[in-house]
């Protein structure tokens, strides 16, 4: 079970439904989405791209959902949503667990709704919408969003609702229903994940910040909404006095965070902030001055820097390093004037049109509830408590934790948690995977078995069309009878038939019926929209036994009916030419088959650290092979040299616990001294040379076969900088090893001076993440060993997100220095050899003028950079690499261990600078995410993708090049014939019947055409498009398919009167 | 540049002028399934209204737009053409919205050469959630569209008393043509 809709909950059902467990997913509002579904856009990339959320393909965007498989009538079978749901009651122990719940009453029937939207028009009450955080008023009947799942609108019964009925009476398929109950339920599940999200920070407790008072003043998520493409303006920014484009903006930072109630930092405001600044430069142009006052800069992943930097010099956003005490309206303007002081003392103030408060993030309410019935313990924040080394259980076994509930997370970290989580689960449950079975087979998902298809090959065209009154709202427009006869006459169209409800059961079964009585192997149907009604018409169509590509689906309510209501002419004649299109483009429609292929239920894990020894005991756990790879001679990474966490746990008992583990497993294969020399094949059955060199200097060459890979070749501490070779200088790793090991120095040490962000050559470029945090715990250690001892910190920002704020917060207190440096000035090293001591160089910002430090010893803080060798790596397995050298995943907020090559996955310190927390869920994450290929007992691949005709290719290498994911390489013939026949023997892969397994040659014989692997095409058709031989055709999407010329039908309108 | 003759296009004669008043533009719009598609259904959900005269024909990406379709769009009578995909840098497939873009930008040049305008074309970039912006974009086409008249192809060709055949002439040339090519053997 998983508890909580949002984008993590989601994640994670969707990741266990995928290894054939049964899942259900408990929300307590009417729809799934949570937070996610609220913003617009997400920073760095100011993607939406929710679909890009998983490899599936699906119609459409599928927000809020992050996968095809949530939209309904394609809902993933061994997934159940309960909507409006709270658990009331969890008695049991890991494995089995009773849970009960109450569902509160929707009072529509779901599976009866059909969206016509007339209950939201009759009824008479008005609300404030919280989707759009109270900025427009909806009604007491509605929809949460344009597109939620489940796709249903809800009634509002409060105490505000008269109950007047209205809505029942007018609504047309009798879904409504005002009388309906709560429902009690009682489920048995193995395990819990709790996905519960936060709450924002409400702002109108800071009576000082004015928000609820002062109309301009505005709280994150409701500017999120104003700059929404989905919000109440289309994104157009506004000033709520007077709907003017504001000016100036401001953003203020750290509201509900890092302060005396909420000391923790919320992680993900800085980020936010900034986007939202880049977005009104965006949307109002440059001349708006936007302005965030802030403490730090947290820029702490990926590409962030370079976000900030661009924030700054492109976008020209005003940082300034402040603290406000309050804010003050002009009465007049509604404007807002703050005070401020400068960081050398100045005070200074300033008017701004608008105020943003950066809220922070809390546990909600109800997960607080929710940790008292399930007997889980918090921490002191109110978020849910978990250990450094196993971060995503709860103390309770069998109830792990995944997203913002267990600390302040972004999008990113909420996903891994999510799929980690779900590994953790599926490791619990390893006796239990694969018993819910279902097919990626057909287009859309199943777990039904289906008649044969029949074969259409020799038939001659027999096109059925129907069309679908919906209860009658379509006619209002549509005069769909006419159309309907007229359609009976077209070319190839058997019989065209009108349906009442085609989506309900009885237009269902009418539809297989009339295909089975007239042979049709056509069908066109004219109805609903292709996102939802898509999956649901072609799995009916394959119930009847023909392919689902025989099918089209003209959107006549969405794209006629509902948009034209007052040219009914105009659209009658639209819907006719779409259904005519609809009708000559299935006539040239083949069915389309996917790839079935086995995959080998093995996992080759490169990188033998704390992410690589992870995620090999959490697939080799849930019964799957492990060939684990370290290029050093043992294992342990960089875990070899960690003594002790600023948290206070022993990181050596966790390396001697996970070698133990490792080594005694009987499923893992562990090879030191090696390194991966060549990787080929796709996902399902990649094969590997593996070269070890012995001691004595030969090498072992070794091969190995597995279905997925799993990149955790970790990082190092950068120690090219030149400061390093001057005596005195040290990073702070060496520091460490120093207060383990030699206490005797450091017992004497009269002065340390410490920095932060050196980089290899010149000061840091991005943000290793880590080492705020890991020099507060060294300068506490040395405080408490050595009081004497006077430590001061040299930063730029001090980055100690989430929690770890509380250690920068105690080296305050005890007695740590802070002087911050800017990047135009940065600090400067000497030695002094009279003194025979390092001497530290800093522009004190307060008192503007340098001072002089000799200091006994200078740590670095150096950067994180990816581990050697990893470049190579990224070449031999074709695999990109991130601006800052580290791999590059899929998609940054919502694949992040995901590679765009399928069956490859990425874990730990090799993705960007990790605590080691967050090495092991990203290595959770990895191991989760594989085992859902590795549990498939067939893959399926291929289906609408590009195919390339060697006859015509010339290899001119321009698909090569323009093709977004890099897939099409122009080969000699063929690797991967080589592959087949080799192991022909192993499998049933040989036998099954590719084009693409065909020798391949060029024109005029020259050797070496274009490859587009079936496995790894994404089907978008860029390629089909420049091709400039024209050798490069889409299944499903060619030529003919769109051009249409028999029947012109791609320019052409038919002329005649429709009666 | 190729050299090559368009016969095809002619100034419109006044009789064609008049029967051009109340001329009703037929469009054909290319949508990407994504966004594009995304956007007509939320004018749809919203009940946002716009001219009826647009046809639409899904693509897996507008990064499968080929400037032979959106020519053949013309040919077959089209009177404008354009094209809804994501915005950029929010394509599903990375960037096919803006190769989709760069071939929209050749295939205007193209239609400028040819004499039909490449006004008559087209792209326009939103949001899923953007079903205001797909109405606007309806609008705004079927509007410029009104003003600049019928196809000259299709009027030329109603003029010459063929409607809806022949076409088959003319393909070999067509087919292969891209803004770069004029011709191909075989």
């Amino acid at each position: 079970m998983v508890i909580g809709g949002g984008i993590g909950g989601m994640r994670a059902a969707l990741d266990l439904a995928e290894v054939g467990l049964k899942v259900y997913l408990v929300e307590q509002t009417p729809c799934l989405g949570g937070r996610v579904a609220q913003l617009g856009f997400m920073f760095p990339q100011h993607d939406c791209v929710l679909c890009r959320g998983t490899a599936d393909h699906g119609y459409g965007c599928t927000r809020p959902s992050i996968s095809p498989a949530y939209i309904q009538h394609n809902q993933h079978p061994n997934i159940e949503i309960l909507t409006l749901t709270r658990v009331t009651d969890v008695a049991g122990q890991a494995g089995d667990f009773t849970v009960s719940l109450r569902q509160e009453p929707r009072y529509v029937e779901v599976s009866r709704c059909i969206n016509c939207g007339y209950c939201a028009q009759v009824c008479p009450v008005e609300l404030p919408d919280s989707y759009q955080r109270g900025l427009t008023l909806r009604k007491a009947a509605y929809k949460v969003a344009a597109r939620a799942t489940p796709d249903a609108y809800v009634i509002d019964y409060g105490p505000y609702c008269e109950g007047c009925g209205k809505c029942a009476e007018v609504c047309p398929t009798g879904a409504i229903n005002l009388r309906d109950q709560p429902r009690l339920l009682t489920v048995e599940v193995g395990a819990i994940i709790l996905a519960l999200g936060f709450q924002v920070f409400n702002p109108k407790g800071l009576e000082e910040l004015g928000f609820g008072r002062y109309v301009n003043v505005l709280e994150a998520m409701q500017y999120e909404r104003l700059a929404s493409r989905s919000g109440p303006t289309e994104g157009i920014i506004q000033r709520p006095s007077d709907h003017k484009k504001p000016r100036s903006i401001l953003w203020l930072q750290c509201v509900g965070s890092r302060d005396q109630e909420t000391p923790y930092c919320s992680s993900i405001c800085c980020m936010f902030a900034t986007k939202e600044a880049i977005l009104a430069k965006q949307r109002l142009g440059k001349e708006v001055e936007c302005t965030v006052f802030n403490m730090d800069e947290r820029a702490f992943n990926k590409e962030y820097s370079r976000y900030f930097a661009r924030a700054r010099n492109e976008y020209g956003i005003r940082y300034v390093h402040c603290r406000l005490s309050g804010i003050y309206e002009d009465p007049q303007t509604k404007d807002l004037i703050v005070h401020y002081a400068t960081p050398n003392g100045k005070k200074v103030s300033e008017r701004f049109e608008m105020v943003v408060l950066a809220t922070g993030l809390q546990p909600s309410a109800a997960a607080r509830e929710l940790t008292s019935i399930l007997g889980i313990e918090q921490n002191e924040f109110g978020f849910c408590q978990t250990d450094k080394f196993v971060p995503l259980q709860t103390s309770r076994p069998g109830v792990f934790v995944c997203g913002a509930f267990s600390s302040p997370k972004e999008i990113a970290e909420t996903i891994l948690d999510a799929s980690g989580a779900a590994a953790e689960v599926m490791r619990l449950l390893n006796d239990r995977l694969n018993v819910y079975r279902f097919s990626h087979e057909a287009p859309f998902l199943s777990s039904e078995d289906f008649p044969p298809e029949r074969d259409i090959s020799s038939e001659p065209v027999r096109v059925g069309v129907f069309t679908c009154t919906c209860a009658g709202t379509l006619c209002k427009t549509l005069d769909l009878k006419a159309i309907t006869h007229q359609a009976a006459s077209w070319e190839g169209v058997e019989i065209a038939q009108l349906l009442d409800l085609a989506c309900f059961p009885h237009g269902l079964r009418q539809i297989q019926t009339t295909i089975q009585e007239q042979r049709l192997n056509r069908i066109v149907i004219g109805a609903c929209s292709n996102r939802t009604h898509d999956s649901l018409f072609q799995k009916t169509v394959r119930a009847a036994g023909l392919n689902p590509y025989l099918l089209e689906v003209v959107n006549l309510q969405q794209q006629c009916s509902g948009v034209h209501l007052s040219q009914t002419d105009l659209a009658n004649r639209k819907a006719r030419e779409m259904l005519r299109m609809a009708v000559a483009r299935v006539s040239l429609a083949k069915p389309v088959l996917k790839e079935r292929h086995v995959c080998y239920p093995a996992a080759l894990v490169i990188g033998g650290g704390v992410a690589g020894m992870t995620a090999a005991l959490a697939i080799a756990d849930s019964g799957y092979e492990v060939h684990l790879v370290e290029r050093a001679e043992m294992l342990g990474g960089s875990l070899l040299n960690l003594y002790y966490v600023a948290e206070g746990y022993n990181p050596q008992r966790l390396l001697r616990d996970l070698v133990n583990r490792v080594l005694a497993h009987t499923r893992i294969q562990v090879y030191t001294r090696t390194e991966v020399a060549r990787h080929r094949g796709h996902v399902g059955d990649f094969r590997s040379t593996l070269h070890t060199s012995l001691p004595d200097g030969r090498t072992i060459s070794t091969e190995v076969r597995h279905g997925v890979t799993i990149i955790a070749t970790g990082g190092r501490e950068a120690h090219e900088h030149p400061w390093l070779r001057l005596p005195g200088v040290i990073t702070q790793r060496q520091l460490e090893e120093m207060i383990i090991h030699e206490p005797q120095k450091v017992a004497v040490w009269k002065n340390v001076v410490m920095i932060q962000c050196v980089g290899t050559e010149g000061m840091a470029k991005y943000c290793s993440r880590v080492c705020c945090t890991n020099t507060m715990k060294n300068a506490i250690r040395l405080r408490l060993f050595n009081p004497g001892c006077q430590v001061t910190v040299l930063y730029r920002n001090i980055v100690t997100y989430g929690f770890r704020e509380r250690y920068y917060t105690e080296a305050r207190q005890r007695g740590v220095l802070f002087v911050r440096w800017l990047d135009e000035l940065p600090p400067q090293v000497f030695y002094d050899e009279q003194r025979g001591r390092p001497i530290v160089r800093v522009r004190d910002l307060a008192l503007d003028r340098w001072l002089e430090i000799c200091a006994d010893v200078v740590p670095l803080s150096v950067s994180v950079v990816p581990a050697d060798g990893s470049a190579a790596l990224a070449r031999r397995l074709r695999l990109p690499l991130s601006s800052e050298g580290f791999f590059e995943e899929a998609q940054l907020k919502l694949r992040p261990m995901d590679f765009m090559r399928e069956g490859i996955f990425l874990a730990g310190m090799a993705a960007y600078p990790k605590f080691l927390e967050e090495s092991i869920t990203h290595a959770l994450a990895a191991a989760g995410r594989a085992l859902t290929l590795l549990t498939q007992k067939s893959l399926y691949l291929g289906g609408v993708v590009a195919y390339v005709d060697p006859q015509k290719c010339v290899g001119c290498l321009t698909c090569t090049r323009i093709c977004p994911f890099g897939i099409p390489q122009v080969i000699q013939p063929t690797e991967w014939l080589e592959m087949h026949s080799e192991h022909g023997d192993e499998s049933s892969y040989a036998n099954l019947p590719s084009r693409h397994q065909r020798m391949r040659a060029g024109v005029g014989g020259l050797g070496g055409a274009a490859f587009i692997d079936p496995a790894q095409c994404q089907g978008c058709g860029t390629c089909t498009g420049e091709c400039p031989a024209n050798a490069i055709q889409l299944t499903h999407y060619t030529d003919e398919q769109m051009m249409l010329r028999p029947i012109r039908g791609l320019g052409a309108w038919l002329s005649e009167p429709i009666h | 540049m190729v050299e090559r003759t368009y016969p095809l296009v002619q100034p419109i004669a006044l009789v064609e002028r008049a029967m051009a008043e109340d001329f009703e533009p037929q469009i054909t719009a290319f949508y990407c399934i994504y966004c594009g598609y995304m956007a007509a259904d939320t004018a749809g959900i919203l009940h946002i209204q716009y001219p009826a005269n647009v046809k639409f024909v899904r693509l897996p990406c507008t990064g499968k737009t080929d400037i032979r379709y959106i020519l053949e769009a013309f040919e077959q009578g089209a009177d404008g053409v354009y094209l809804v995909a994501c915005p950029i840098g929010n394509c599903h497939h990375v960037r096919g919205n803006e190769r989709g873009w760069a071939r929209v930008k050749r295939a205007k040049k193209i239609l400028d050469e040819i004499g039909l305008g490449g006004e008559r074309l087209e792209m326009f970039f939103m949001s899923g959630s953007q079903g205001g912006a797909f109405a606007i974009a309806a609008q705004t086409m079927t509007e410029r569209i009104r003003r600049m008249g019928p196809n000259p192809i299709r009027l030329s060709e109603v003029r010459a008393g063929r409607p809806d055949t022949e076409t088959e002439k003319e393909d070999s040339e067509e087919v292969d043509f891209r803004g770069r090519r004029s011709k191909k053997s075989g």
